[in-house]
């Protein structure tokens, strides 16, 4: 510990850069070595680049209304078919991803800050251990998709309330596992070492605890990437999800059912597309898992 | 034990308790109340007004809320605006739609997750293995309502071998409620199978190759009795507590699936009451449904002792 | 109030479609009407209350109109006919309406109806009436004798007896008893065909025959609201189904008899099926978008006329009505009494883009953010308001769409701020005639949020016009107004599609799903 401190001989830096070097490519061997990891991410690489191109490879705009063309079964010039407003299904599709990538990271920074932030308070400040994961108990019992109704009925459904909702929805399990992760480490010598040393509060949480946290969340914010995704889907088809006539996933589904027998395709492909990314990203998770934290095989439950 | 169930029942305490502020805080966001929908297309402002002032809406939130919780010490929930009637009565007649939707998404998930889950752990590294996890992974990635209109069209309309919707209580006709329950349950029972199976696998595996397990089967004793007796016993505590998790879980899906099978459970009840402004029903329901989640998760940790002889007599 | 609300009812509804299958299946019953059976109607809301007179729902009408009647109800052709009075003298004066009842006419609970409980349920609509402006022209109510009550208006209103009549929210005559109850505290007993048995919000209503029905034996059969209505069906179970393909798979699985509201689609690819048989209600309603006057660009009249010249009607009518629409610009339908004609047509379905410029730059708009509120409740309120909003864009016009549940929308819409353009669709008001339509767009509420004084005026007039020569003529003018104003633009009218199981006889689609007349063949 000390030795960070003095200016090390550049030998050594350089030794000790190599070492780093050395270890994050064999890291990254191991994960991209890791079959479940590469199908997902391919999955997952293929969404992105959709959603990033969505503007160049739609052929049409994706609220571009053509009445004659009404419900119009998949053909030539309409890949997958066209909605009850004559709009490409394809385009909608594709611009629905951005939608739903969008979505997913916003959830995912959210979770990630506050689930980290009370996940270390509760662990770090033990007074208020109790308060905070009484509260968290609290959200837990409360149904996010209600959560959503609601704030849809106050301000409107917008992308803005779906993320709130699932924040609030992921939040505690994710402060959860943080806080086992870090009660974990907190209790192993070398943090004891540190705070003999004199290290700060601040250092300490960020240097040494967080660090160690840090695999069990990556994996977990993967999984609520996965399962945003569908609850987007599931707001949007309860219609509290992104307004209209934005080109969500779940909007689509959700103007696809009433037409489930005569326009099958609406509500079938983008449904498939969610399947997909879903898929995508669990596979992703497990790779991380095992490689990041092979101990963790387990996705937590709640206790 | 009393002493644990004691301690149990009173951290239960807060978590009802954020759950009905978060509910005030709910109703202090969303614009608009009941009054015009009880004053009818003709009302006059002065009418609505009179409205609010005979169901104190329009007295400050606060001080609702003091006395709603005045009402539930005595343990009155209220009266809902909309339905006429007491708010625990409408909610305890929408309970048993959505426990029943639950409990057999929950036995259904866990019956087929365990299989897929054992398995796979028993057969680690064959083709069953992976054609196991493929099938859990894909119950996880599907969209469940997605999934239940699917099955409507399929079973419903094409086979017609199962009703599309609508209730029948267990006791009436018990062969009724199994069939209309059947879809429905089996659309919420999927993300959950897959959840189960992957830990059921894991777990497994784990517990496999330990000490006291490999000891058993160097003992000759029989594979089926090594793998129900010791494994499946340590891998049913993580699994008891997922299903204690889920149960927070159901709910939230529980709504949708009602409204796609069309189904009367309190999801549907609680999501008309904030879509008619009818708060009385919206902050029962909520408690209500937040009561069975505290009382489920007790009982899971009870059962969480039992299968862990570790937590039992560390007690 | 809603007796035996209970969980134990769907093994019933079950039981009871068995034996209506195994009736049907006897032989011998009489050709022609059968009796027996349980219908079940789907229907995608819950009715608010059924307490009929307190609410103006159509979820409530559609079940309502089975348990309670009317003393004149809408005939087939919206004239009003005597349904429990056997008749009106009306003063030559026009200030006094004395109704003989009709005599032998029972509650569900047994007793029979006499003045006293006209008099009471004429009282309870006048406070808790949901359209009680109506009889605000009402000065006394009195019973004149067991068989006969006496109304004094306090002036000469010459369409008093079709605003007595309306079904809107209809004056249902309901036991003395029940008179001081609150809104949905009544015993929900009327004199209808059918009783009502129990109410499970979001599972169904279930109606059973009432056998002391009194049948009109003055009519042949259904005429709109009234005739004679011959409860053939055992029960009548309303099933709650919010999701349409949830129910259009229910209907092909023989669940459910009658859909009242079927997709355009699925009632097309169901019209060749021998199971189901698809029926046309057209036209249903007009499709409208309502500018906020008070506040924002909607207060200047050029703005208005810009949005209108902007408009393609057909683009969006063909989309909220599936196919099913006529390109209407009347606000009346098209060939009724009311018809007003050609009035305003050169300023309807322009979607004239120069022009649209021209008005706007002449209204000093200058790209402020449009907001066009629709609520999340009705299909056609957010088709219109999605394809509205991509014309509008095009034109120039910065229209933003937020979407909102009914009662904030409606909490919204009071309030000047935070809306500039709504959309809306009238179904029940035009079909009942012009005072109902422009009953709609008087005072502050509930369309208009700044009372105009010349459709104040206009109205006055027509409610007060002698003759039906003099109210086609006002009402001309009132058209002429609105395609000058502009504080509402008409879209257009739209059909809707229903469907009924083909073993299901005698339905004929009308502003009800009627259950009366109606019975299950072989």
């Amino acid at each position: 510990m000390a030795a960070e401190a003095a200016p090390a001989p550049l030998s050594l830096a350089a030794e000790i850069a190599r070492a780093r070097r050395r270890r994050r490519a064999a890291f990254l061997r191991r994960l991209f070595g890791h079959p479940s990891f590469l199908i997902g991410f391919v999955i997952l690489a293929a969404f992105a680049a959709t959603a990033l191109l969505a503007d160049r490879i739609a052929p049409y705009a994706p609220t571009k209304i053509d009445y004659r063309a009404i419900l119009a079964p998949p053909s030539a010039a309409h890949w997958f078919g066209t909605d009850g407003f004559g709009r490409d299904i394809l385009s909608r599709i594709l611009h629905g991803t951005r939608v739903s990538l969008t979505i997913g990271l916003w959830v995912v920074a959210m979770v990630g800050v506050f689930g980290t932030l009370l996940g270390t308070l509760a662990s770090y400040v033990r007074w208020l251990d109790g308060l905070i994961m009484r509260g968290l108990d609290g959200l837990m019992a409360f149904p996010g998709v209600l959560l959503a109704i609601a704030l849809a009925a106050a301000l409107g459904p917008s992308e803005t309330n779906a993320i709130i909702a699932l924040t609030v929805t992921f939040t505690p399990r994710t402060a959860r596992i943080v806080r086992a992760s870090v009660l974990v480490v907190q209790g192993m010598q070398y943090i004891e070492a540190a705070h003999a040393v004199g290290a700060g509060h601040g250092r300490i949480v960020f240097r040494y605890i967080l660090a160690n946290a840090l695999s069990p969340l990556i994996v977990q914010l993967t999984f609520v990437f996965a399962v945003s995704i569908i609850a987007e889907a599931i707001l949007s088809f309860l219609g509290v999800g992104p307004p209209p006539p934005a080109p969500s996933l779940g909007n689509i589904i959700a103007d696809g059912r009433s037409y489930i027998q005569e326009a099958w395709w609406i509500a079938v492909f983008p449904g498939i597309v969610i399947a997909v990314a879903v898929l995508g990203l669990n596979l992703m998770g497990d790779g991380l898992r095992d490689v990041l934290d092979p101990r963790q095989r387990v996705e937590r439950g709640g206790h | 034990m009393t002493r644990f169930l004691i301690t149990r029942i009173l951290s239960a305490v807060p978590v009802l308790l954020v759950v009905s502020l978060v509910t005030f805080l709910l109703i202090w966001l969303v614009p608009g109340d009941i009054s015009a929908e009880l004053g009818g297309t003709d009302a006059t402002p002065e009418e609505l007004e009179a409205i609010r002032r005979r169901l104190g809406l329009d007295r400050p939130l606060w001080e609702r809320a003091l006395a709603w919780y005045g009402d539930l010490f005595r343990g009155d929930l209220g009266y809902s605006y909309l339905l006429q009637r007491p708010v625990l009565d409408a909610v305890l007649e929408r309970l048993p739609v959505t426990l029943s939707l639950a409990g057999l998404a929950l036995v259904l998930a866990t019956v087929m997750g365990l299989m897929l889950g054992i398995l796979a752990a028993v057969r680690h590294n064959t083709l069953a293995d992976q054609g196991a996890m493929v099938t859990a992974l894909i119950g996880l990635s599907i969209p469940d309502f997605w999934f239940g209109i699917v099955l409507i069209i399929l079973f419903g309309v094409w086979l017609g071998w199962l009703p599309t919707g609508g209730f029948v209580a267990l006791t009436d006709d018990p062969l009724g409620w199994a069939r209309s329950m059947t879809l429905p349950a089996m659309t919420l029972a999927l993300t959950q199978m897959g959840v189960i199976a992957r830990m059921t696998r894991s777990s497994m595996l784990d517990v496999l190759g330990q000490d006291y397990v490999r000891t058993a089967r160097a003992k000759g004793m029989p594979r089926g009795t090594v793998v129900f007796r010791h494994a499946l016993r340590n891998a049913m505590v993580p699994i008891v507590t997922v299903v204690g998790v889920l149960t927070g879980i159901l709910l939230s899906g529980a709504v949708v699936i009602e409204t796609v099978f069309s189904l009367p459970g309190v999801g549907r009840l609680i999501v008309g009451a904030i879509q008619r402004r009818d708060f009385p029903i919206i902050q029962g329901g909520l408690l209500v449904t937040a009561c069975v989640f505290v009382f489920v998760n007790i009982i899971v940790d009870m059962l969480y002792g039992w299968f862990d002889p570790r937590v039992r007599d560390g007690r | 109030m809603i007796p035996s609300l209970g969980l134990r009812t769907p093994l019933r509804l079950v039981a009871a479609v068995a034996t209506a299958l195994l009736a049907c299946t006897l032989p011998g019953a009489v050709s022609g009407q059968q009796r027996g059976g349980t219908v079940v109607v789907a229907q995608a809301a819950n009715p608010p209350t059924l307490d009929g007179m307190a609410t103006a729902a159509e979820a409530a009408r559609n079940i309502t109109m089975h348990i309670y009647e009317t003393l004149y109800a809408y005939s087939e052709t919206i004239a009003p006919i005597p349904q429990l009075a056997e008749g009106v003298a009306i003063s030559d004066d026009g200030l006094s309406y004395v109704f003989t009842l009709r005599q032998g006419v029972r509650f569900h609970n047994g007793k029979e109806m006499t003045a006293r409980d006209v008099r009471a349920s004429i009282e309870r609509y006048r406070r808790v009436g949901a359209t009680k402006s109506l009889l605000a022209p009402v000065e006394s109510v009195e019973v004149t004798g067991d068989h006969e009550v006496t109304l004094r208006l306090s002036a000469r209103t010459p369409m008093f007896l079709e605003a007595f009549a309306s079904p809107r929210a209809p004056v249902v005559i309901i036991p003395e008893e029940d008179a001081a109850a609150e809104v949905g505290r009544i015993s929900m007993v009327g004199t209808g065909p059918y009783r009502l048995v129990e109410y499970v919000p979001d599972s169904h209503v279930r109606l059973a025959r009432f056998e002391d029905y009194a049948e009109d034996t003055r009519y042949a059969g259904s005429d709109g609201f009234g005739g004679r209505k011959a409860p053939h069906f055992d029960e009548v179970v309303f099933r709650i189904m919010p999701d349409p393909g949830a129910q259009v798979a229910a209907l092909e699985a023989g669940e459910v008899h009658v859909l009242e509201r079927i997709g355009v689609p699925s009632g097309r690819r169901l019209a060749g099926s021998d199971a189901i048989v698809v029926h046309e209600n057209m036209p249903w309603a007009f499709t409208v978008l309502i500018f906020n006057t008070a506040a924002g660009p909607g207060a200047n009249r050029d703005f208005r006329e810009a949005v209108q010249a902007a408009l393609n009607m057909e683009e969006i009518m063909a989309i909220v009505g599936e196919g099913l629409f006529d390109l209407n610009h009347r606000w009346q339908y098209r060939g009724s009494t009311y018809d007003p004609g050609e009035v305003g047509r050169d300023r309807y379905n322009r979607s004239d883009l120069a022009r649209t410029a021209e008005l706007l730059a002449r209204a000093g708009y200058a790209g402020e953010e449009v907001i066009l509120v629709t609520d999340t409740a009705s299909q056609q309120n957010i088709r219109t308001a999605v394809v509205a909003e991509q014309q509008l864009r095009a034109a120039g016009i910065n229209v933003v769409i937020r979407q909102f549940d009914q009662p904030t929308v409606l909490e919204l819409r009071r309030r000047p701020e935070g809306w500039h353009l709504t959309t809306g669709q009238m179904g029940a008001a035009p079909y009942f005639g012009p005072v109902d339509t422009l009953a709609t767009m008087t005072g502050a509420q509930p369309l208009f949020l700044a009372p105009d004084p010349q459709i104040d005026a206009l109205f006055r007039e027509l409610a007060n016009g002698p003759t039906v020569e003099a109210r086609q003529e006002t009402f001309r003018r009132a058209q002429a107004y609105l395609y000058e104003s502009f504080p509402i633009i008409k879209i257009g009218d739209w059909g809707k599609m229903e469907a009924t199981r083909s073993n299901v006889r005698g339905y004929v689609p009308f502003r009800i799903p009627r259950m009366y007349n109606v019975w299950f063949e072989q």
